[in-house]
Parts: C-alpha cells; structure tokens; sequence
C-alpha cells in the first residue's frame, strides 16, 4: 500500500445557479496528498479553494470525478458516513473559530469524542490532554468570550487534534488574528506536522502560505501550479 | 448517544431566555392546567351523582305518591283509587319476578321536642328490612327491629340533624322525645348523609339528617291521617335482584299498580339507576367538550413551542454547522433539537399540573362544586403535553438536521 492519504482524480464541482447560469467551481482537479504533508492551498476569492476545502472536509460532495481517501471512495459516501468521516479522520480549524459560545473550553474540545461515543470519562481525559498539548490546560473552564483570539484558535486546533485525524484542514487560521498572534499559531502547526501530523492550510496570505513545504495554487477552478516549497519560512523555536 | 448532554442543552436554552421559554409554555401550561381542572370538576360531578343515586340504591325502584290537591285526591278516589296500600307492597313482590324485597313507608312532617328544645322532621313510619336495601348507618344503638314493628312498640331512630339539634353531643340513646302527642324512646341514631341538593326525578330535594324513623305499625295507630282521604302509605321501595332488569321490572309493577288502582295515575315510578345512567350521558357530552377545548389549547400550546423552536434553528443555523462539521450526524441534530421541545413542553406540563392543582383546590374552596383529581388525569394531561412537545418539535428538529453542513457553517 501507498503512503498517499488523499487521492482526486478528475474532480469537478458545478452550482446550479438557475436559468443558464452554471459555475464551474472546480474542474479536472487530480491532486494526492501523502500522509505527513504540509500543503498550502492557494489562491484568490473566486479560485475556487473554499469549495475544495469543503470536499476535502467531507462538507459537501463532488459533482463529478472521484476523492479517494485511505482508500475509501467520499463521493460515494451516504450523510452518516460523512458525518463519520468528518468525525473521525477530519480535523477542521477556522477563520472564525467556530467555537460554540456557551461550552467551556475543555467541553468544546470533548464534542467531537461526543459524537464519536466516547464514554464520559475518557472524553474529559483526553480533551485535557489536547488542551494541555495546546498549552491551555489552565484555561479549560474559560469559556471562549473569556479568552483571546489566540487562545480560541489554539482551543479550536485542540478540538480538531482531540479524535487523532488522518488530516488538519485549516481555512485561513490567522485570518482573525494580529500578525504576532499569527506567527505564534503557525509556529503551533509547525510543531504539529514534526509530529507527524498531516496538515492543509487554505490561504490567500502568502505569509501563511510559506510556512507549508508544498505549495498549490487554484486559479478558475484548476491547478495551476504544485511545487514544493523551496523557501519554507522558519519557525523560530522557543526556548 | 448523548441524552444527558441534549437535556443539558435545552435546559441550558430554556434558563438563558426565561421569559420566552415562559411565554412559549403558556399554552401547554394552560393546556395542562385547564385538562386536569376540568376532568376534576367532572369526577366531582360524577362521584356527587353517584353517591347520591347511591342512597337511593341502585337496585331499586320507588313508587311514590304523586302531591295531590284535595280536589284532585276527591278525584281519584271517586274513580275507585285505594291510593298506596301495604296491599300493593304485597302484591308487586309475591307477583313481580326478580323483586325480593319491598317496603313502604308513610310519612309527615311533626314538631319534635326533648327538655326545652324542639325542631321540625319529617316522621317516617317504615317495615321492616329499610335499612337492607336504602343506604343508611346506624352511628349508635340499632335501627327498628322486626320485634318493634310486630310489637307495635313506641319506638324511634333518629337522623343526625334531627339528634343534634335535641340531644347536641348528649347521647339521646334512651331518651323519651315527644312527637305530636306520643312520647317516643330513641333507640337508634343515623351516621350523619350528604344533604340533597337538586331534586332527582320526582323526589324533592331535602335534608336526609332531619329524618325521623319509627315502625310503620306505630305510625298507623299512633297518628292520625292529615286529610281523610289520605292513603294509607306515601311510598313503596321495591329492591330488584339484578339491575339490569330494572326496566322490565318497573313495567310489571306499573301494570300491577293500574290494575289495583283502576287506571288512575295517582304515584310516580322513579328509578335512580337509570337517572344516573341518563344523567352520566349528559355528562359525558359536557365532559368530550372540555375534552375538546383542552385538547385544542394543547395543540396551540404545541403551535408556540413549533413557532419558537423553528427561530431557534434560524438562530442556531451556525452552531448547527459547527456540530456537523465535527462529526454531528442528522439524527443527532434531530435528537439534540427534539429534546429541546420536549424539555419544553415536560417543564410547561410540570407547571400546568401544578397549576390544574391549585385551580381544581380554589374552586373547591370558593365555590359549591366539588372537585376530585384522578392520577389518571394527571397522567394524560402530563403525557399529552410529552406528545405535543414530540410531534410540534419534529418539523423544526426536522429543519435543523436538513441543513447542509457547508451552508451553515458559514451561516452569519
């Protein structure tokens, strides 16, 4: 068996938008991502990139062509079964965040295990410790009003690493953050892919983008360009 | 799955905007409330009826003089009428099958006095066996004896009120009371009976406690008739086997009264199970009524938590898109949002029994209807708003697990 996490081959995606006007989203798109990557994926409002981040995440299904992950067919999937997928191999970080308001830190990093059926116990155990390996153990009762920006994206990685996921799929994750701010949260994925994690970043910024060591461009729906990095932005590592 | 976390939620929801979670159970707390008040009242009734036809008995059926003026009496009794007679007793039981017991009485209103006080009742000369098939408790001493209606013997029992008044707390058990002119022992006093409210049938309302009882033979020899004419008894209460054959039975006795008393229409055949049975049809329409307004404020009740629960879905559109984006499937949605309206609706149920309570205590209280809550009561209403809060909650639990992840995740 390949190492590859993540093979689309032909991929397109069509909106309906009534009478005529039909959008071509995404068209032909062949793309693998191996296990332990960190890509970048780039391009401007329009390109199309958002909608990709949606079939990546298992949020919506192709139009047409096939995304094959860990071997399994998504677009063939029926609405538990993704919902599964998201649950178990989907690890989403967003611009917003996305935290519910009214949970504490640590419950919202349990809600994934939640819906997984994690028991109780287990669920708070290993909430704490993602929290912990965010470096916000202490913070766990906050509730997401009571913390900074920084802090709620760093609960929002902790909930995405919490079900162990085959990959992290960040959708500008410094969008909402000062840039000291953002230098410290991409320093945290820096870290996260030295552990062998699997992460995609989505990004217009080409500051975020140069972290990655695989960058791909979407211009119109296609790929117009997959290269790695050859500039990767070091992280400079605390002390 | 996640019951608790759901419960927790909605619980959640329902403390953050009180007065809307209050304003939107108000139909189920009125709901709740208004069912459980209105099948009180309605077992109030019945229970009321029931011991009222109860000391009628259910198995008899009572023939009784009909009130007639002197004119009218002339008349009857120019047309051959002997009026009620111990014959007639005799004839309907030695005739009329099924019937095993009959007694008559007669019966005039008399001062009583004891010492220094004296009150008015109402003197019945009975037969032997009153007290086998009419629903009386004697509280002290003994009531007439067979002994004391052969013997003919100067002999009384009487009724709570009537005791009361005479003795007050004093046991009048072996006392002499004066009634008319005859000096009567008691031997015998009631346990105290629910005060006729409404005439049944032909039978006037009146006070049972005032009641004075001495054997028939007594009341024969002892006192005069008050017109000459008068009959020699005012009632027959004939005890029927089965109550099914009530109806039959009455016809027979009719025929038997005709006969004797040449056609003339001089009594009235009265039957307390069937005025009861008449009477629980009458009810049960006033009862499917209430039934129905209840019902219908329930299902507005249900309308409000439907209203208020759709808002809630607009509202939660993103957390909605957030939960199923991290591996929420749509019959979790449905549960988490179901759960919310049911909370709702179990909080309003709860509210509403609790009100029905009080309610159904405040018109006991503060008015002359008698009131009773059955637990089943409580249960139907209680389940009722349960089913109002599943079913009006579907659609909008429905609604929410229909939204696409990826449209309401980026929901603003």
């Amino acid at each position: 068996m390949n190492n590859s996490l993540i093979e689309i081959s032909q991929l397109s995606k069509i909106y309906d938008m009534g009478g005529n006007n039909v959008v071509h989203a995404l068209q032909d798109v062949n793309l693998t991502i191996s296990q332990g990557e960190y890509v970048a994926i780039m391009g401007p409002s329009g390109s199309g990139k958002s909608t990709l981040m949606n079939i990546l995440g298992c949020l919506d299904t192709p139009t047409s062509g096939h995304y094959m992950f860990r071997g399994t067919d998504v677009s063939q999937l029926d609405d538990d079964s993704l919902s599964a997928m998201r649950n178990k191999e989907i690890g989403f970080i967003f611009q917003n965040f996305n935290l519910l308001p009214k949970l504490s830190a640590v419950q919202n990093v349990e809600l994934p295990l939640m819906y997984a059926g994690v028991p109780l116990r287990e669920r708070r155990e290993r909430a704490i410790e993602a929290l912990a390996s965010v470096q916000l153990a202490e913070r766990k009762e906050h509730h997401p009003g009571e913390l900074s920006g920084g802090q709620r994206q760093r609960v929002a990685i902790a909930r995405a690493l919490v079900t162990r996921p085959g990959i992290l799929l960040a959708d500008e994750p410094t969008g909402a953050l000062d840039s000291k701010t953002s230098v410290e949260i991409m320093q945290l994925f820096h870290e996260l892919h030295e552990q062998g994690n699997t992460i995609i970043v989505i990004t217009h910024d080409p500051n975020v983008g140069s972290y990655a060591h695989r960058k791909i461009t979407i211009h119109d729906g296609r790929i117009s360009s997959d290269a790695l990095n050859e500039n990767i932005t070091r992280v400079a590592m605390k002390s | 799955m996640q019951y608790t976390e759901n419960i927790q939620i909605a619980l959640g929801g329902l403390t953050d905007h009180k007065f809307r979670s209050f304003l939107t159970m108000l139909g189920i707390i009125f709901g709740v409330a208004s069912v459980i008040t209105m099948l009180s009242i309605g077992e109030g009734a019945k229970r009321e009826a029931i011991a009222k036809y109860k000391d009628l008995g259910v198995n008899n059926i009572i023939v009784r003089e009909k009130n007639l003026s002197d004119s009218e009496l002339e008349e009857v009794r120019a047309r051959f009428s002997p009026g009620l007679s111990l014959a007639d007793a005799e004839n309907i039981l030695a005739v009329v099958p099924g019937v095993d017991k009959t007694v008559s009485q007669a019966e005039k209103t008399m001062e009583l006095k004891f010492a220094d006080k004296s009150v008015r009742s109402t003197v019945i000369g009975v037969t032997p066996g009153y007290t086998d098939i009419l629903n009386y408790t004697v509280r002290e001493g003994s009531f007439l004896t067979e002994g004391q209606y052969d013997g003919r013997q100067k002999v009384c029992v009487l009724g709570a009120g009537t005791a009361h008044t005479l003795f007050g707390k004093a046991s009048p058990v072996g006392q002499m009371v004066k009634m008319g002119d005859q000096w009567l022992e008691v031997v015998g006093v009631l346990a105290s009976k629910t005060v006729f409210t409404e005439t049944v049938g032909e039978l006037a309302a009146r006070d049972l406690n005032t009641d004075v009882f001495i054997p028939l033979t007594t009341y024969l020899d002892r006192f005069p008739r008050d017109r000459a004419l008068d009959s020699e008894i005012r009632q027959i209460t004939v005890h029927v086997t089965e109550s099914e054959r009530l109806m039959e039975t009455s016809r027979l006795v009719t025929q038997i009264l005709d006969r004797h008393h040449w056609g003339n229409q001089d009594y009235n055949i009265v039957i307390p199970y069937e005025l009861l049975k008449q009477e629980e049809k009458e009810r049960q329409i006033y009862n499917f009524l209430l039934g129905a307004i209840a019902a219908i404020s329930l299902i507005v009740g249900g309308i409000g938590i439907m209203n208020i629960m759709l808002a809630t879905v607009m509202e939660r559109t993103r957390e909605i898109g957030i939960r199923r984006a991290i591996g929420a499937r749509k019959r979790d949605i449905m549960a988490q949002f179901v759960t919310e309206s049911v909370v709702i609706s179990i909080t309003g149920g709860l509210i509403g029994v609790v009100l029905g309570i009080t309610l159904s205590l405040v018109v006991t209280l503060f008015t002359d209807i008698t009131t009773y809550i059955r637990l089943y009561s409580i249960v139907i209403a209680f389940t009722f708003s349960v089913l109002v809060g599943i079913c009006f909650g579907y659609l909008p639990a429905k609604n929410a697990a229909n939204l696409k992840p990826v449209d309401s995740i980026r929901y603003e």
